[in-house]
């Protein structure tokens, strides 16, 4: 029998020798895994005519399986902050060693001899491809330039806006505010506030003014201006209402937040059981406990617990020992119990 | 011994049967032991959190030795485990089941164990396998007195 084999393209092994690579099972693996690669080759063969090149992202590290020299190629060249769409499987398929492992495959496996030549790149189309990629490099620098000299030219305009409008606000104040308003409706949203500020200073002392802010923007509610003599405001750094508590506070009964001591042993009672014991039996006012509660938590806990029948509030003697199964002992736990007292006696 | 924690100098059966639907943990000692203090330091750094379900006592061995008698306690520092008046037992991969014997290496040594003890009890279970590590417990012969 022939020596147990191993083919990589089926994964599995095989004893017929060289007979399993005409097998038909072995002939549909290799179609499949020839037509899971073809659709990547062809791929990079466009772009050898037209590279394309991309601003870098990470989804431009991935990596392409080579089926003929069993290896992983990096699908796209990437350099600095630029990537060449399909340049490192190009690349690959180009090599020498590429070619040598495809033929190599092909007559391993038996596969069909017409379908090799489109998983090889000759030299001449790479140089080709070499030739497209440094156009679309020198094409991609220049589209870059273009784009950061134009979003320069627009922050010069905006910013060249805005001046211009401080400038036409400070310098005559005799001209009426509405017509600022309407004059350059499209730079208004970005220098509002500028606007608004350079006007409150010189409207200032008057409250007439304030009818044309209505008029510009829509109308406010007015309610008057609050300054009572005598009483001061945020701005003059007065006390703030909410700590002016003396006047109202000293009337009324002392309040105390959070619950009473008795309150607050009756809810620690009735969670914790008797874990407070040591606290309670100093000096607290004795009170009802309230059982109804406690009765409420014990039924949600599972009735097949241990020592769930077990009664904590029985009155037992002193010599009272719990149901420990001792260790140098057979037997039931519970005649443990009786083997120590019984032996204690003696 | 640590100020933290309660002791149980007397009333031990009243402690033991008045701890409801919780672990009780007693641990057996004597105070100026090096391994107690260790113990001492994880039962009192762990009290606070496992307050829900365990109640942690230690008890002083000079002062009760029907105690120590009972409970075979031959080791120190030894801790032993109730739930509702019931011992529960855990094997540690150790001689003795009925007690923790030695210190915890960690605080969540201990927090594990407790927890483990908890739950087996509320299944109803009196015996539980020990969730630590054997390589983190501490390793002692029993013999019988002695042999």
């Amino acid at each position: 029998m022939a020596p147990a084999l191993r083919c990589p393209l089926c994964r599995q092994s095989f004893f017929s020798g060289r007979g399993h690579v005409y097998s038909r099972k072995h002939q549909r693996q290799l179609r499949a895994a020839l037509e899971r690669l073809l659709p990547q080759v062809e791929a990079a063969r466009k772009a050898i005519r037209t590279a394309h090149v991309e601003r870098y992202s990470p989804e431009h590290d991935q990596c392409c399986w080579c089926l003929c020299c069993g290896c992983e190629v990096q699908k796209h060249l990437s350099h600095g902050n630029m990537t060449v769409l399909h340049g490192g499987l190009l690349e690959h398929l180009a090599c020498p060693d590429h070619r040598k492992a495809t033929n190599r495959f092909w007559w391993e496996n038996k596969a069909d001899v017409l379908l090799k030549e489109r998983f090889l790149v000759s030299q001449q189309d790479y140089a080709r491809f070499k030739k497209s990629m440094i156009k679309a490099l020198d094409s991609y620098e220049e589209e870059e330039d273009e784009m950061i000299k134009k979003m320069a030219a627009e922050i010069r305009e905006v910013e060249r806006s805005r001046q211009e409008v401080v400038q036409s606000v400070l310098e005559p104040q005799a001209v009426p505010d509405p017509e600022e308003g309407c004059s350059a409706p499209c730079i208004w949203k970005g220098t509002n506030r500028i606007a608004f500020s350079s006007q409150q200073l010189s409207l200032d002392p008057s409250p007439a003014p304030e009818l044309n802010w209505m008029e510009a923007t829509q109308s406010l509610t007015f309610i008057g201006h609050q300054d009572t003599p005598g009483v001061g405001n945020v701005h003059s750094g007065a006390t703030p209402p909410w700590l002016l508590q003396d006047d109202e506070d000293r009337n009324s009964s002392a309040h105390q937040i959070g619950p009473s001591y008795e309150e607050f042993l009756k809810e620690s009672e009735s969670v914790t059981g008797v874990g407070l014991i040591f606290l309670t039996t100093l000096n607290a006012p004795t009170f009802p406990i309230p059982l109804a509660e406690e009765k409420q938590k014990l039924r949600k806990l599972p009735p097949d617990r241990v020592g769930a029948n077990f009664d904590h509030c029985s009155s037992t003697g002193a010599g009272w020992l719990p149901s420990f199964g001792r260790v140098w002992n057979n037997g039931r736990r519970w005649q443990s119990r009786h083997q120590f007292k019984a032996e204690t006696k003696q | 011994m640590s100020l933290l924690l309660p002791k149980l100098a007397s009333k031990k059966g009243q402690a033991i049967k008045s701890t409801a639907e919780k672990v009780l943990v007693l641990r057996f000692g004597r105070d100026e032991d090096p391994v107690q203090l260790q113990i001492d330091d994880i039962l009192s750094k762990t009290y606070h959190d496992l307050s829900k379900i365990a109640m942690i006592y230690l008890v002083d061995m000079d002062q009760t030795p029907i105690y120590a008698q009972y409970f075979d306690v031959s080791y120190i520092p030894s801790t032993v485990f109730f739930f509702n008046g019931q011992h529960m037992k855990v094997d540690y991969g150790s001689p003795d089941h009925t007690k923790f014997v030695g210190s915890f290496k960690t605080k969540q040594d201990f927090i594990n164990l407790v927890e483990v003890i908890y739950r087996g009890a509320i299944q109803g279970k009196l015996i539980i396998q020990s969730p630590t590590d054997p390589k983190n417990i501490p390793k002692y012969d029993l013999l019988y007195q002695g042999i």
